[in-house]
């Protein structure tokens, strides 16, 4: 399992682990460059694979208004 | 993903440019893009006074924060709109954010201007994203002016670009089109303004930011649910998602080949004069900004 914190909602979800980022934001339905995928203060591009236990913030990108 | 420069690991994919960055790199590779729009679209001369305007978003601190990167010496400027559940939040936020850096900042309180947005919400019967944006411009206009600022850059990127140019296209706005530039000349009482990040997507900017360790406010307003730009915005990102470079294609088609067309066709440009209150140009007596605000005293 992998703990994700989404941004700007402040909602948390604990999802199976997928294996590379670019599934995570699949999964999300969210395209490549909708939102920033951080973990451990680092910016994950989505090639970057994805471990058991990660926990990782996703940022959406789209200012409202 | 490597690095396109140095070939160390990416952390920024940039699909619409084949490539990925570093950090590093990817702060290089922004501030060049931010110089190349000032530089292509002449936006600044070596001696002027630059206005920002700062919202508090990621877009308007990352441009204060290249322009400064790039060796100017931008002044903020903040318009406090005195919306509850957000104007305190962004008003701190852009107070840190220049307070951190030493950099100037001048605040805008809209309820010393008689302007408060919650009251005029209240009293004035038309949608208030319309009437907030108009008073923003006015402050922002109005300030550059009397200050003595040579030019007023605002933060709008790529995506804010698109949505409106395509949201002008929908209606076919040929007035609104020809007026739409990343760089437009001061003429009839406005200050220059200038867009330095119209080459830069939102995801850009946001990763800039992150890169910067620019802390900004992402709390939306409370006024502003179910804009139809946002909804602009999302049909835009699933095109750029199938065919990475449209929308700045797109956009600088339109400033090449589309623009002139309709600029040649604006012929019955509206005669301004100033206004009788506040100086700032109106084709009324009154300006819109000011007639709003004597609706509130009368009531």
């Amino acid at each position: 399992m992998i703990f994700v914190r989404l941004e700007p909602e402040s909602e948390d979800l604990t999802l199976p682990k997928p294996n590379t980022v670019l599934q995570l934001l699949n999964r999300l339905q969210l395209g490549r460059t909708q939102a920033l995928v951080i973990r451990s203060g680092e910016l994950l591009t989505p090639d970057r694979r994805i471990h058991d236990g990660d926990r990782i913030e996703i940022r959406k990108v789209t200012s409202a208004g | 993903m490597k690095c396109r420069r140095c070939k160390a690991l990416a952390a920024v994919a940039l699909p619409s440019h084949h490539a990925g960055f570093c950090p590093d790199c990817f702060r290089k590779f922004f501030l060049k893009q931010v110089e190349t729009a000032i530089r292509r679209k002449k936006m600044i001369l070596p001696e002027d006074k630059i206005l920002v305007a700062l919202s508090g978003g990621k877009d308007s601190l990352a441009l204060m924060e290249a322009l400064t990167r790039l060796g100017y010496q931008p002044v903020g400027l903040h318009v406090d709109l005195k919306i509850p559940g957000s104007s305190d939040v962004a008003r701190k936020t852009v107070e840190d954010f220049c307070s951190r850096r030493g950099l100037r900042l001048i605040v805008a309180d809209m309820e010393e201007w008689g302007l408060p947005i919650p009251e005029v919400r209240r009293k004035v019967k038309r949608p208030i994203c319309s009437i907030c944006g108009k008073i923003k411009r006015h402050a922002f206009n109005r300030i550059a002016l009397e200050q003595g600022f040579d030019v007023l850059a605002t933060g709008h990127n790529l995506d804010d670009e698109t949505a409106r140019l395509f949201a002008n296209t929908l209606r076919w706005d040929e007035a609104h089109m020809a007026g739409q530039s990343p760089s437009l000349p001061a003429e009839n009482g406005f200050a220059r303004k200038i867009k330095p990040l119209y080459r830069l997507s939102e995801f850009e900017t946001a990763a800039f930011a992150f890169l910067t360790d620019i802390e900004y406010t992402t709390a939306p307003c409370p006024y502003s649910r179910g804009a139809s730009f946002t909804a602009h915005k999302a049909l835009l990102a699933q095109l750029e998602a199938r065919s990475p470079g449209s929308k700045i294609s797109f956009y600088e088609g339109f400033l090449e080949r589309g623009r002139p067309a309709f600029q040649n066709r604006d012929s019955d440009k509206e005669q301004l004069a100033p206004c009788q209150y506040c100086g700032m140009p109106t084709s009324a007596g009154a300006c819109g900004v000011c007639r709003v605000r004597q609706l509130l005293q009368q009531s």
